[in-house]
């Protein structure tokens, strides 16, 4: 009955771990991981949660992963079509079974992966294995419905693009990228979105390509036992045949010197101060990436001092932060400033600048460091109260490796970073020529 | 481990006051051992309704004044920096008849958290400077980001004081321009002496804490001065007498729309959950299996998504399931249309119409009933995941006067209210002769010769339908909405909650 259960290539992890010297656990949960022989990896979280279930598909493409022209926005626009059907459980079908065990389902797109996601009563946790392995498998759309659909896509991009930062975002990353697909943000640019409807024949070979075992993670957290589980994915998710391929993405050429733009919003807004510099892909093997994901916060976070002076004692921005991302491929670490005075955008331009010089040159504070060190720990461990939250927060982290293993080597690596690091990952990141600098500013302000 | 017992001890030391205030009321306690986190919410009875004439926004002001600002004793980077190593924070949500106080630690940290969270409240500084600041950042939230960086959140802030006009509800939480302008430092005091009371707080405590918490929480707000505010009489919302309509001029892409009246009835009535089937059937929150979504949206593809509520429902755009501590006396009724192309304003509002129209004249079916109180029964599930999020509801219960709790109730009478109860409650509360309107769009001229004209809206698609949605297009182009010239107003966005 069971016979691929004795060829899965399972790993079992334990809380007190089972693997020679590994890094000290932060991830505070058991877990289970195993691999089908298709290639597909599924993940057990049981944790307190009486009765409910949250279950993530993470597929390893996002818009990233969008690399023919003109086809920007595709990865997102799929997500949607997934919820179209297929011969057994066509969309009404589908529809009236997730109502019928009132599952809170949905889904969302990133650069690096898609993300499907139900929570659950744990009761119906057979019923939902069977319907997403259906239709992960055998979906099924007519033109018409994919035609339709291009205009619910056109009606979101239209929703999100009166935000001053959605529009700010598109712009920096057309500037800061020549050849990678970072260019364009997950949901797009406008004219491939308006030319979504003729992209039919395109749509089915996106699915044949990125939607494969060999690429997709399940988690499914909570109130889960692992053994029945695992029976049911193997018996619904087995015979999926492998077929993942992976998109020839163009490397970005190294950035020779500085970028710069202006961007008008239509609207009324306080300028709106971007400085991106190219970064890293995740690795947390990588000393200089590491130390820059705490440089972010040290140097421009909540109580970092340039914040503390600018915005709670000069009060001359009303918004200042980082953002250093986890990505596959080469991220923008961005900071950005909202400013109360347009003629003071120069002047805190400099003011970031200086900062930065600062880090390099000087040592950061011990203790500040530790406590940084201490708030990471505790945020991550306080975000995951829930199944659907540990379920999300590992998504990224399947997205980056296929895995979860890397949390417990992030944390380690994170902990091990001193102030020489930071002064070093500060001269090797924020530099001029890694620089992109875009100013936006309202139209009618 | 070690590190938790030393806590406990620490705070078992701290002196206990006996004393009880009096006049407290008891407090709303969930006490969930093996949860590493203590929640805490605290729950004063003031809101927006109590902003003094002329000085509205002051009750969200003060209350920001309190978490996002000094103490007499730490400057607020002081404050911040001794919050970071602990990943935890404490904010204020005031909304328009409670404002809460809410903080969340891990155990671990709780010695260290707790003292900032209780000087925040029992002694904050009042300064100028941070006055400033808050102010500068709410007037930025008005001016700038609520006028023109979300129609659809500008759409649903517009319908709730149109709806509430005249009323102690009827303005913006964050207040007006010229309002926040006006208040000063001594507002701000005064606002907190009458209202921040011993006699007006509730205690929300939550996840794995000890009794010796809660006593020393009860001791720490005895320090609070004594009274209560007069209570503020219920709002009674001006009648709606047919479609009226009030169209928000400004550049844009796109048209937002919102489409409200007035509610009578709260939860715990249980007239009110069985509104709550209709309203699912019809438009559940961010979920595809509402009637609204598949006939804009699915069918049509016109745009995101299309929604109703029942009840009050701030920040839609960014959470998938009901707030908690938004409770209030008087309700609306909302449907949230968002944005759909400037040419396709007329035909989607018909189109939402029509469909509202359809269910209180004709209800709903036996099948449809069946179908929508066995999803409830399982989706309220998913409503209260974390302690925090379950002591909100006990707060809610308490403020609606529940003694059995909401969602235990709404649980229940899945099974029990009939489809007969929920259609005789359509037709008595979805009065749909009487309507505000609130679009977001540009060219608002055109589209009001046009609602009051009743002229057909003939809509066309980039692709084809099938048959039965073109058949279906014909008498929607074509549904009447009776609109009165008289009530239809065209506001330029700039003028919007300036005064």
């Amino acid at each position: 009955m069971r016979p691929l259960f004795l060829a899965l290539a399972a790993v079992l992890v334990t809380a007190a771990g089972t693997v020679a010297a590994p890094p000290p656990r932060v991830f505070p949960y058991p877990y289970e991981k195993h691999t089908l022989p298709n290639g597909l990896t599924a993940i057990f979280v049981p944790m307190q949660s009486p009765g409910v279930v949250a279950y993530y598909s993470v597929v390893r493409t996002g818009s990233r992963d969008e690399v023919e022209e003109g086809k920007s926005g595709f990865a997102h626009f799929f997500e949607h079509m997934m919820f179209r059907g297929t011969p057994k459980y066509p969309q009404a079908a589908y529809e009236g079974i997730v109502t019928k065990i009132g599952a809170n389902t949905n889904a969302y797109t990133t650069d690096d992966h898609t993300a499907y996601h139900l929570k659950i009563a744990a009761e119906d946790l057979p019923k939902v294995i069977e319907i997403e392995a259906d239709r992960f498998q055998n979906l099924a759309f007519s033109k018409i419905v994919f035609q339709t659909e291009a205009g619910a896509v056109y009606g979101e991009y239209r929703k999100s693009i009166s935000s001053p930062f959605a529009l700010l975002n598109e712009r920096l990353q057309d500037l800061a990228y020549d050849a990678h697909t970072y260019k364009h943000t997950t949901i797009g640019f406008e004219r491939d979105i308006m030319v979504m409807a003729g992209q039919f024949d395109y749509s089915l070979s996106f699915f044949k390509r990125f939607y494969r075992p060999e690429n997709v993670v399940l988690v499914v957290a909570g109130d889960v036992e692992p053994k029945a589980t695992l029976a049911l994915i193997e018996h619904h998710y087995g015979s999926w045949a492998r077929g993942y391929v992976a998109p020839a993405i163009t490397p970005e050429p190294p950035q020779q010197a500085e970028r710069t733009a202006e961007v008008t919003y239509p609207g009324k807004t306080l300028p709106i101060l971007t400085v991106a510099y190219k970064g890293d892909a995740f690795d947390p093997d990588n000393r200089d990436y590491v130390a820059a994901l705490l440089l972010g916060e040290l140097a421009f976070g909540e109580t970092s001092e340039l914040r503390k002076r600018l915005l709670l004692r000069e009060q001359r921005v009303q918004m200042l932060a980082a953002s250093i991302p986890q990505n596959r491929d080469q991220p923008l670490f961005s900071i950005y400033a909202m400013i109360k005075k347009p003629e003071d955008i120069a002047a805190i331009r400099d003011e970031i600048y200086k900062t930065i010089e600062q880090f390099k040159e000087t040592p950061v504070d011990a203790t500040r460091l530790r406590d940084l060190k201490r708030r990471n720990k505790y945020s991550f461990l306080m975000g995951l109260d829930t199944p659907d939250a540990v379920a999300a927060g590992l998504a990224r982290f399947i997205s980056l490796t296929g895995d979860i293993a890397v949390i417990d080597r992030l944390y380690a690596a994170a902990d091990a970073v001193t102030a020489e690091d930071l002064m070093r990952a500060a001269k090797k990141y924020f530099v001029p020529e890694r620089r992109n600098v875009i100013v936006l500013k309202g139209g009618q302000s | 481990m070690s590190r938790r017992l030393l806590l406990l001890a620490t705070l078992v030391a701290l002196p206990l006051f006996a004393a009880v205030p009096r006049n407290a009321a008891a407090p709303i306690l969930l006490p969930v051992a093996k949860d590493p986190t203590v929640s805490f919410r605290l729950w004063f009875k003031v809101g927006s309704q109590n902003d003094p004439a002329g000085k509205e926004g002051l009750a969200a002001l003060t209350a920001a004044m309190l978490t996002e600002a000094a103490t007499q004793k730490r400057r607020y980077d002081e404050i911040l920096d001794q919050l970071f190593p602990l990943a935890s924070t404490y904010g204020a949500s005031a909304s328009v008849e409670m404002t809460v106080i809410s903080g969340r630690t891990h155990v671990d940290n709780l010695a260290d958290f707790y003292p900032l969270l209780r000087d925040a409240l029992l002694t904050p500084a009042f300064n100028q400077a941070d006055l400033d600041r808050l102010r500068s950042r709410t007037l930025n939230f008005i001016e700038n980001q609520l006028r023109f960086s979300s129609d659809e959140e500008l759409g649903k802030a517009v319908l709730a004081n149109e709806i509430f006009a005249g009323t102690r509800y009827g303005h913006l939480g964050a207040g007006t321009v010229t309002a926040l302008k006006s208040i000063t430092v001594e507002d701000v005091k005064a606002f907190y002496t009458a209202h921040y009371t011993r006699d007006n707080v509730v205690i929300g405590l939550g996840g794995g804490y000890s009794p010796a918490l809660l006593d020393q929480l009860r001791a720490d707000l005895a320090k609070l001065p004594a009274g209560a505010p007069a209570p503020v009489p219920a709002p009674s919302p001006p009648a709606l007498s047919g479609l009226s309509v009030t169209l928000v001029e400004k550049p844009t892409a796109s048209t937002a729309i919102s489409v409200g009246f007035p509610l009578g009835v709260v939860r715990g009535a249980r007239e009110w959950y069985a509104l709550a089937i209709a309203n699912s059937w019809l438009g559940e929150h961010r979920n595809s299996s509402g009637r609204l979504y598949q006939v804009i949206r699915e069918q049509r593809g016109l745009n995101y998504g299309d929604y109703t509520y029942i009840e009050a429902y701030p920040n839609g755009g960014v959470r998938m399931t009901p707030p908690q501590n938004v409770a209030r006396r008087s309700q609306l009724f909302e449907l949230w249309i968002r944005p759909v192309p400037h040419e396709a304003r007329h035909f989607a509002l018909r189109a939402a119409l029509r469909e509202v129209d359809h269910l209180v004249n004709h209800g709903m079916t036996a099948e449809q009933f069946e179908e929508r109180r066995q999803f409830l029964k399982k989706y309220v599930l998913h409503y209260a995941a974390t302690t925090g999020e379950r002591l909100g509801y006990a707060i809610d219960d308490a403020f609606y006067g529940l003694s059995e709790p909401h969602l235990v109730q709404f649980r229940r009478l899945m099974d029990e209210l009939t489809l007969a109860e929920v259609n005789a409650a359509l037709k008595k509360h979805w009065q749909l002769g009487n309507l505000k309107i609130v679009a977001v769009t540009q060219g608002a001229a055109a589209f009001a010769d046009a609602l009051v004209a009743d002229a057909a809206s003939p809509i066309t698609y980039a692709s084809p339908k099938p048959a039965a949605v073109v058949a279906a297009d014909q008498e929607i182009s074509t549904f009447p909405l009776r609109i009165r010239r008289a009530a239809v107003k065209i506001v330029p966005v700039a003028e919007l909650f300036a005064q």
